[in-house]
């Protein structure tokens, strides 16, 4: 019965110290590093001066991976905005319920470009993710796109 | 593990008792790693299955008609919409990721709102109880001490499986039908290492 006293202790430490973390928001992957914040309508106004560059950003996560939580959807400061933070497979994974929430994410900007198929089969996957795949419209892909996202490696979301 | 006889005295007189050793490490390390690895096991065979099911979460999506919404000022597109909703609470934050659509983040459930047809997708994320917990502990999401527990956690089953090739001794030991059962189970990895590499 003696077992049960430090056990009850360690359980009571470990549900304080959980409650006290998660009032800070949660980190996801390496620590944070920048001390400057870049506009997301920054970057994608002008993507290219950006490509390869680390960053920091903040907005609200409007979309996670169902899947595996290897990437969110930050919204941009402009409306109908929103950049890609994609993250290593496994290494980071973000929570479905991270959605709606404030993130303030770090990594490397990293510019593509797409052709005509790519981007229409990356909007189709989208689609089909959401369950939106009647809204998929296939004839607005007619050339290549520009292709924006954040190589995520670190990442805090707040309530 | 054991099969819970006492641990039987050693052959040799003098020296390391190296069976009875055996056998008491592979009982107790035995007891401790129960939890874990019914935890593992399980999570094991769920997130093997990633592809056909979402381990993790439940995802439901329904879907319901309002008015249309006909503002474009944002704050008074987010408020008609909860009120067409009969939502009373304040969303987490909201988007429009175009100028037709509006979302609404609640904890747990996403309203997507189609603005010109008043078509409304309600997506409902919950995590799957116990089986949510058992994946985040066998994927290491929480990284930090768990890696460590983890590593233990590994380490004793290592011990666990050499130990388990000493425990018993004559016909049904290591060096009878101990040893066909033994290599019987390396057949899956010499499988993978000629049809699936």
């Amino acid at each position: 019965m003696t077992v049960f006293r430090p056990l009850a202790l360690a359980a009571a430490f470990i549900a304080l110290s959980a409650t006290t973390a998660q009032a800070q928001g949660k980190n996801y992957g390496k620590q944070l590093t920048l001390k400057e914040k870049t506009s997301i309508s920054a970057i994608l106004k002008d993507p290219k001066a950006f490509n390869g560059k680390r960053v920091q950003v903040e907005g609200t996560i409007v979309e996670v991976c169902e899947e595996r939580g290897c990437w969110i959807k930050i919204a941009s400061d402009k409306p109908f905005e929103s950049i890609r933070f994609k993250v290593e497979d496994g290494v980071i994974v973000f929570p479905l319920d991270a959605k709606g929430k404030l993130a303030l994410a770090e990594g490397v900007v990293k510019v593509s470009t797409l052709t005509k198929e790519q981007a229409m089969a990356q909007a189709r996957e989208m689609h089909k993710e959401r369950g939106t795949l009647s809204k998929f419209d296939s004839t607005k892909y007619t050339q290549s796109i520009t292709d924006v996202q954040i190589m995520g490696e670190g990442a805090r979301v707040k309530e | 593990m054991s099969d819970g006889a006492s641990p039987a005295p050693s052959t040799r007189e003098h020296g390391i008792p190296w069976r009875r050793w055996s056998i008491v490490l592979h009982r107790d390390v035995g007891y401790l790693a129960v939890a874990l690895t019914i935890a593992y096991a399980i999570s094991g065979i769920a997130v093997n299955h990633i592809a056909d099911w979402n381990p993790n979460y439940r995802v439901t999506k329904t879907f319901t008609t309002v008015a249309p919404i006909a503002a474009t000022d944002a704050n008074v597109i987010v408020t008609t919409a909860m009120e067409r909703l009969q939502l009373t609470d304040a969303p987490r934050s909201s988007f429009q990721p175009d100028s037709n659509t509006v979302q609404l983040f609640y904890k747990g459930t996403t309203y997507h709102v189609d603005l010109p047809t008043g078509k409304v997708m309600v997506e409902a994320t919950r995590s799957r109880p116990v089986l949510f917990e058992m994946n985040q502990l066998h994927l290491n999401h929480s990284k930090r001490a768990w890696t460590w527990i983890a590593d233990l956690y590994a380490m004793a089953l290592l011990l666990l499986a050499i130990t388990g090739l000493f425990v018993l001794k004559g016909k049904n030991g290591i060096t009878r039908r101990g040893a066909w059962l033994t290599a019987a189970g390396f057949l899956p990895i010499v499988y993978w290492l000629v049809f699936l590499r």
